[in-house]
């Protein structure tokens, strides 16, 4: 980052090479569109170049920050274009069809994404090991924008019990994900 | 909300988005103020944000790429700014087995240079040998030719001597003494007139060297006429021995002068007399 912050157009393909998959699989995930996980995928990578001071490493990981400005990004291009509603009763964080197919993460950057790749499967494991509610909780509000309110909504329970599975959903995967460090 | 310090359950919240919207903004102005609950509120996002990493992975296209960097400002090499790029690159490489190439050349050149070096060094060597041994050669041969030149003087002066000889046996040499004329001085002399031989020579000593400029020349008169028979010069010990053919038409002499004259000799008598010699038969007559 010090070298983006100097110009250093080399360290920007460098980045770019190893983190554009996870941005766009990100992107893609939120908005379920190709072309809008394009778009904000770009954006995400001329904020980081025009303005690199914005992650500042004492705050955390940069991974961590990338993938928080690429899920408040491709959410607030969500909500823009108004896509919440065509995405409300269809499966969540399914991409379109005409989407790259997928792939593993080795087939990336094998040795650069090594750890990103452990934590991955961390988190999925995770994922996978919590209760199908709180995990759809989870995935509705983070991936798909929508507040607590608009879950409860769409799920047809009370607003308590959805909070109720954000909070437990989020404890057991803090844990689960703690336990592993 | 402000002042209020925010809960584990709230943070988590606040990362993954599910807050409603007034509740969010108030959260977030007491994150710019509470560095508390920031740690808190960062500890959930990384959380969270391991959910975004954890979505299946898709390739991003190419093109993408393209995009982003032209966005970014930043000019990435196209198709054929590529291939110049590559065929810099293959310049490059090919510039590293010229440069290579050459260094190795030149390393061959250098020793091929030093070989060379060492021929040379011989060949000088050996020109310098032949020059010392041509002045060696040169010296001989000039020691040679000055022996052949004292070989030939001393030959010369045995013939004048075997003629002087053969003079002296001769009836019909005549030997007559030479009178100094005034300011002759000390000086003794003789002359051998050989009608055989026709031949004529001219002894004497303690005669003084001539300065430059002047040369003693010695004088027949025959018939009244004066011829001259040539000049010579005294050695340092003021010996002079001077011989010579007559000229034709001279078959006596009446009168033989020795003058001093100009070097190089006179045509006609014109010096003083340093010698005479009268024709002592003709005077016994």
């Amino acid at each position: 980052m010090l070298a983006i912050a100097s110009r250093d157009e080399h360290a920007f393909a460098v980045l770019y090479d190893r983190y554009i998959d996870l941005v766009y699989s990100a992107s893609l995930r939120v908005l379920a569109d190709t072309g809008l996980a394009e778009d904000t995928s770009q954006d995400v990578f001329v904020r980081l170049w025009n303005r690199p001071e914005t992650f500042i490493a004492e705050r955390g990981r940069f991974v961590s920050w990338l993938m928080s400005v690429t899920r408040n990004r491709a959410v607030d291009e969500l909500r823009a274009r108004g896509r919440r509603r065509k995405r409300e009763g269809g499966p969540l964080g399914e991409p379109d069809e005409a989407a790259e197919p997928l792939f593993s993460v080795e087939a990336v950057d094998p040795q650069g994404s090594a750890e990103l790749h452990e934590e991955q499967l961390r988190v999925r494991k995770a994922l996978m090991g919590l209760p199908g509610e709180q995990r759809q909780a989870l995935e509705l509000a983070y991936f798909g924008g929508f507040t607590q309110q608009e879950i409860a909504a769409q799920l047809r329970e009370p607003l308590g019990t959805v909070k109720t599975r954000i909070r437990l959903g989020m404890q057991k995967l803090r844990k689960s994900i703690e336990t592993r460090d | 909300m402000p002042g209020e310090h925010i809960s584990q359950e709230q943070a988590d919240e606040y990362a993954i988005g599910s807050l409603e919207p007034p509740l969010e903004r108030g959260i977030a102005l007491h994150l710019a103020e509470c560095a508390d609950c920031r740690d808190i509120v960062r500890d959930s996002e990384r959380l969270a944000a391991t959910l975004a990493g954890s979505s299946p992975q898709r390739r991003a296209p190419a093109k993408l790429k393209q995009r982003v960097f032209m966005a970014a400002g930043i000019r990435r090499p196209g198709p054929i700014r590529r291939a110049l790029n590559t065929g810099r690159a293959l310049a490059g490489v090919a510039a590293v087995f010229v440069a290579i190439g050459a260094f190795t050349g030149m390393v061959w050149m250098r020793g091929q240079l030093e070989g060379l070096r060492a021929d040379d060094e011989r060949l000088t060597q050996k020109i310098q040998v032949a020059l010392s041994q041509e002045v060696e050669i040169a010296a001989l041969t000039q020691k040679l030719d000055d022996q052949g030149k004292e070989g030939e003087r001393l030959a010369a002066a045995a013939t004048g001597d075997q003629e002087l000889i053969v003079a002296l046996l001769s009836n019909n040499t005549k030997i007559a003494d030479v009178l100094p004329a005034e300011g002759g001085a000390n000086s003794i002399g003789r002359l051998i007139w050989d009608d055989d031989q026709k031949r004529v020579w001219f002894v004497a000593s303690d005669l003084p060297q001539r300065p430059p400029g002047e040369t003693y020349q010695l004088w027949a008169n025959s018939n009244g006429k004066y011829f001259p028979l040539g000049t010579f010069e005294a050695d340092s010990d003021g010996f002079a021995r001077y011989q010579t053919v007559l000229p034709g038409g001279i078959a006596s002499y009446d009168v033989v002068l020795v003058t001093i004259e100009r070097a190089g000799g006179s045509p006609t008598l014109e010096g003083p007399t340093v010698f005479f010699v009268q024709d002592l038969s003709r005077l016994k007559d």
